[in-house]
């Protein structure tokens, strides 16, 4: 690179939302280029690792090398750890793997490029290029050296911190309560269980939750989010971790090798994620599912239709919002319902005490579900403890 | 005019973790993160508070 240039589709940012964008787009014939600001795809990792794996095939991606162990189940821990257990039989496909993060998102990158895009690293936009209120490219900076890359589509795959879609006033701002501030170790000699991906709810994390993901037999990745407006004092998130981790001593009697944090938006759907010459997607767009925090299926899902409609715009030589709007509804009635009800949830769950915890994950002891979803959930504890429900009638 | 307080971002290694949490978040869009640098616009920045809050380690200070 090194000078200005011209593409048919810019994508900014090789996470998985940028390198789906970027494969279907250069599948059905479109140029492709995408810039990674960092100097090695997925590295670092700033994830939990850890992902369902029923909507693998629908995106076309296969599994690989990239998955370090298949889990059993989930295992939910209330308040005074009563456990209830989401298995694959009443999960389906939902539970799924714990992966080397960084090795998936390579792995995606290569299908880009193997499909024809262009991937090119230590490349930061810094600015998107506007023309006639359209956007027709970004400002990027390469080596010190700063050059245009027109583009009659660009997308904004830049992740949670997420500039491209503010700098075309895209209103992507969240509150305060709309976003978990995030740490985790990776934990060696750790009495894990290679069976399950663990979660424990309460006081012990206020807003979000405390993770055990296996890695391997005794490794593990333990972290934690908490609500943002929900902390009072500097460094409170390291300091919820450490003391989960002293309280439990199998963890206790680990070693840390590794730290990562991050921050992850739980905020409902965005209203609008395309305007002239550009589009949101993944993280950027705020696609994460608030109640879980996963966001690399949501990014890929939408990723894909986000590719196929920038090639399509590009064939049709009109970058126009209203073109643009096939991905905007496309996205929407694949993933829109299920994230606006499980914000819905986790707005609920983010007031509820600790002894109400106790009591839904009590209720749910021994319950048979045949799938899970926050309604059959609410349904089995209704049946024991119909007051808690109360609160939760608009969900039944 | 009143003089605004000081932030400071301790960026050198010793405690930031280069995670993004505080870029994200700032409502006003002034702090960037390049890899290991973080630097943000002291002319823009409001001194909120907000991305004091978001950083999971504690790296950022105001006074
Ligand atoms: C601590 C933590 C744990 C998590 N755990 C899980 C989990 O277990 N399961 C799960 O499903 N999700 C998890 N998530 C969420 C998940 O990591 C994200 O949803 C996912 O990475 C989103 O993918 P993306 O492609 O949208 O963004 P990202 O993966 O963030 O990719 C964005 C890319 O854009 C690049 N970029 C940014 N700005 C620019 C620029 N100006 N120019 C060029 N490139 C740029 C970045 O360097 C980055 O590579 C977690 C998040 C955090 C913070
Ligand atoms: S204090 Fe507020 S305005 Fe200043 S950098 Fe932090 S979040 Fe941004
Ligand atoms: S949130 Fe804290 S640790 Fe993360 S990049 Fe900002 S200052 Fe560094």
């Amino acid at each position: 690179m090194g000078q200005d240039r011209r593409t048919d589709v810019l994508v900014i940012g090789a996470g998985p939302a940028g390198s789906m964008t970027a494969k279907w787009a250069a599948k059905h014939g479109a140029k492709v280029l995408m810039i990674e600001k960092r100097q090695e795809i997925g590295s670092p990792v700033r994830c939990g690792e850890g992902m369902s794996k029923e909507w693998l095939g629908e995106v076309g991606i296969k599994p690989g090398k990239w998955i370090n162990v298949e889990v059993e189940g989930a295992r939910i821990f209330s308040p005074s750890e009563k456990v209830f257990e989401i298995n694959e039989k009443h999960a389906g496909n939902e539970v799924g793997y714990v992966v080397e993060r960084d090795g998936f998102d390579k792995q995606l990158a290569i299908d880009a490029a193997n499909a024809g895009a262009e991937v090119v690293l230590k490349t930061a936009a810094v600015g998107i290029l506007k023309e006639n209120g359209k956007v027709v490219g970004a400002r990027v900076k390469q080596f010190g050296e700063t050059f245009e890359v027109r583009a009659p589509i660009t997308i904004g795959a830049d992740g949670f911190e997420s500039q491209v879609g503010r700098w075309a006033g895209i209103p992507t701002n969240l509150a305060l309560k709309d976003m978990d501030t995030c740490l985790q170790y990776r934990m060696t000699n750790v009495d894990c269980d290679i069976r399950y991906c663990d979660f424990f709810l309460g006081k012990v994390a206020p807003g979000g939750y405390v993770w055990v993901f296996p890695k391997d037999e005794g490794l593990a990745n333990v972290g934690i989010g908490v609500q943002v407006s929900q902390i009072k004092t500097m460094a409170e998130a390291r300091n919820y971790l450490d003391a989960w981790i002293a309280k439990h001593p199998g963890y206790a009697k680990g070693k840390k090798i590794d730290m990562v944090g991050g921050g992850v938006s739980i905020s409902p759907p965005l209203k609008q994620t395309v305007a002239d010459g550009m589009m949101l997607v993944g993280d950027a767009a705020r696609m994460i599912d608030p109640l879980t925090g996963g966001g690399i299926a949501n990014g890929c899902i939408a990723g894909k239709i986000c590719g196929e409609v920038a090639a399509r715009a590009v064939e049709a030589n009109d970058a126009s919002a209203a073109f643009l709007q096939a991905y905007e509804k496309g996205w929407r009635v694949r993933l829109e319902e299920k994230l606006y009800r499980n914000w819905l949830a986790k707005e609920k769950l983010c007031t509820i005490q600790d002894a109400t915890f106790d009591k839904i994950v009590d209720a749910l002891q021994g319950v048979k579900l045949d799938k899970l979803s926050v309604h059959n959930i609410l349904k089995a504890v209704h049946e024991k403890y119909p007051e808690v429900t109360k609160e939760f009638e608009a969900f039944l | 005019m009143p003089s605004k307080k000081s932030l400071h971002i301790e960026s050198s290694g010793q405690l930031c973790i280069y995670c993004g949490a505080c870029v994200g978040i700032c409502p006003l869009n002034c702090i960037y993160l390049d890899e290991t640098r973080i630097t943000f616009d002291e002319k823009i920045c409001t001194r909120c508070e907000i991305c004091v809050k978001a950083c999971p380690v504690g790296a950022i200070e105001i006074g």
